[in-house]
């Protein structure tokens, strides 16, 4: 039994690429069919993932090598607790599908219906592949059909503005993701292995070199670009903004997580090969602290909801990445932690506010006053997103973002956990901002007292995203515990 | 090959691959700039490709006429794999530039900058 359930974790990777496939087919008969059909391959990939996550909290990771080809010969897919992030992941999808379906009308021209799901599917399945492999190529393969499925999907509303942001994207994104395969390439001449594990231990058994350094070092500055840390990170409010919110939800909340995903394999392989990474730590924290305060910092002055969330992404990925640098087990913990945590929360403040857009066919702050009257499911939505990104008890953000800070206390890190609370403070302002347009100003425009709110499609899952931010945050300590065990994988590259 | 205690293939490759970035930093005209990043691609296949090479290594199947050099097929099929990635990444581009042209009017940068 052990070796049947290990032998379906391809399948998460082949389900959503095989579907994407299949879309235009369906497509072809229908548009509307496309959308029920990816909406049932994305059903089917959750329930799996959510089976292989019982068991491995039952049995321990499970491993599964591509075509009987034996590690490290062979492909080898690993679901481990890390991997596990892939069971909300897909949980998201099956949220922003059915939220996609009456989006689309008006806001996609239907024949880009076909290619809007397929890409979607293709984001998944590169999504899954790059959290479960354990193969140096492997990775750089699935960030690419991410990344590219990324590119397009930014640009699938069709407007030369969207082209714009999309191909900006895919300059910077390209040269991130060419960073990754010269660093593969270093590490294969290097070790004459693809395999993670096994590269780590011939690095570990061969002198230390710089070019392995190197090879680590590249890895590092392009995941940063891929999670757009602050200063490399000029790529993404345009392309986040731009795109259709379904989009914006999973370019947010999930897409920008392969950086951090990618920046973790960094420090497992280091921590493993024995590399000392000192000064990595140090940069991220420093970073990290820069990007929370200038991340909140600029999102106070956007009027724009979309870009004004765009960059309260930028701050979100400070505190990950402030968290993965302090090294402390607490705040790795809740940088591990968050990165669910911030997708669930970003994942529904992007659906409630492309449901209010969508609504009201107005998107900036000044316009959108007094939309809380009108439209009070879907605002009610964006406050509880709103109060959970500010980390107010009990929502989901707290707990993440308190574990970062102890962990930066407990450190010894003082300035850094009152950059936190710096960046906390910000973000309180422009959220702040956000409720008092919607519901203590009057209504200046027309479109938004006649406004009425969206069809169940979208109000159901942005109202049980909504729950779940709470939800989440009252079983927080579940989370934790379950990603625990994992931390101390990635310590030693820190503290050595 | 090794002059004068440097590896020129090595070189050669660093130098193809800070051509690239110089382009697509520098030029101001989106499909220099696409071309730029071609060149950065061509650089990091050839560094990958020259790494498979390795003077005196056993060949993994011999035969008869196996000479003393052997080329690891490995990297050969990551490059052919990366070509076809460089090929979508390209194609999408062009694409994007020719929505940007249509709708704009203009690929030059700087041009861009100014308009909505």
């Amino acid at each position: 039994m052990t070796i049947a359930w290990s032998q379906t974790v391809p399948y998460l990777v082949v389900l959503p690429l095989a579907g994407a496939a299949l879309v235009p087919i369906v497509a072809r008969r229908d548009a509307r069919a496309a959308g029920g059909f990816t909406f049932v391959v994305t059903l089917v990939t959750a329930a799996l993932a959510i089976a292989l996550t019982v068991r491995l909290v039952v049995e321990g990771p499970l491993t599964a090598h591509v075509g009987g080809w034996v590690a490290p010969y062979g492909i080898e897919l690993r679901f481990d607790r890390l991997g596990a992030w892939t069971a909300p992941l897909a949980v998201f999808f099956v949220l922003v599908v059915p939220f996609a379906w009456r989006y689309l009308e008006g806001t996609v021209p239907r024949d880009r219906w076909a290619a809007f799901y397929a890409l979607m599917l293709l984001n998944l399945g590169g999504l899954i592949g790059f959290s479960l492999t354990a193969d140096l190529f492997n990775l750089f393969l699935a960030m690419e059909v991410v990344s590219l499925s990324s590119y397009a999907l930014v640009a699938v509303a069709g407007r030369g503005t969207a082209a714009w942001a999309a191909l900006k994207y895919l300059l910077l994104g390209s040269v991130s993701s060419l960073l990754v395969l010269f660093a593969v390439a270093l590490l294969f001449a290097l070790t004459g292995s693809l395999n993670l594990p096994d590269v780590a231990a011939r690095l570990a058994a061969a002198e230390p070199s710089p070019a392995a350094t190197l090879a680590l070092a590249s890895l590092a500055v392009a995941f940063a670009v891929k999670a757009a840390l602050f200063p490399l990170h000029v790529w993404l409010p345009d392309a986040h903004a731009i795109a259709p919110s379904p989009v914006s939800a999973v370019l947010s909340g999930l897409v920008v997580k392969i950086g951090i995903v990618g920046l973790v394999r960094v420090m497992e392989l280091a921590a493993s090969s024995g590399i000392a990474l000192d000064l990595f730590g140090e940069l991220l924290m420093v970073l990290g602290a820069v990007a929370i305060v200038m991340g909140a910092f600029l999102a106070i002055f956007q009027d724009d909801i979309k870009l004004m969330l765009a960059y309260s992404t930028i701050s979100n990925i400070g505190y990950i990445v402030l968290g993965l640098g302090l090294g402390a087990p607490f705040a790795v913990a809740g940088a591990l932690v968050h990165v669910v945590n911030h997708a669930l929360i970003k994942v529904t403040l992007f659906l409630a506010a492309g449901s209010i857009i969508h609504q009201t066919g107005l998107r900036t702050l000044t316009d959108l006053r007094g939309v809380g009257r009108t439209l009070p499911q879907t605002c009610a939505a964006m406050t509880l997103g709103a109060i959970a990104i500010v980390g107010l008890p009990p929502t989901a953000g707290f707990i993440s973002k308190w574990y970062i800070g102890l962990g930066a206390f407990s450190a010894g890190r003082v300035a850094y956990g009152f950059a936190l609370v710096f960046g906390a403070l910000f973000v309180f302002i422009y959220y702040v901002r956000m409720l008092n347009a919607f519901y203590f100003r009057t209504p200046t425009r027309e479109e938004v007292a006649a406004a009425v709110e969206p069809p169940w499609s979208m109000r159901g899952p942005v109202l049980f995203l909504a729950a779940a931010c709470v939800i989440v945050g009252l079983l927080g300590g579940f989370l934790l515990a379950f990603i625990m065990p994992a931390v101390g994988d990635l310590l030693p590259a820190i503290r050595s | 090959m090794v002059l004068f205690g440097v590896d020129v293939d090595y070189l050669a490759f660093v130098v193809l691959f800070c051509v690239g970035l110089y382009m697509l930093v520098r030029k101001s005209n989106l499909l220099k700039k696409l071309l730029g990043l071609n060149v950065m691609e061509t650089a990091v296949f050839a560094f990958l490709v020259t790494s498979g090479m390795i003077e005196g290594a056993d060949p993994p199947i011999r035969t008869a006429g196996t000479g003393p050099l052997f080329a690891n097929p490995i990297p050969h099929a990551m490059v052919l794999t990366g070509i076809v990635v460089a090929v979508s990444v390209t194609a999408v581009a062009l694409a994007l530039i020719v929505q940007i042209h249509a709708h704009y009017g203009t690929i030059e940068v700087d041009e861009l900058k100014g308009l909505p």
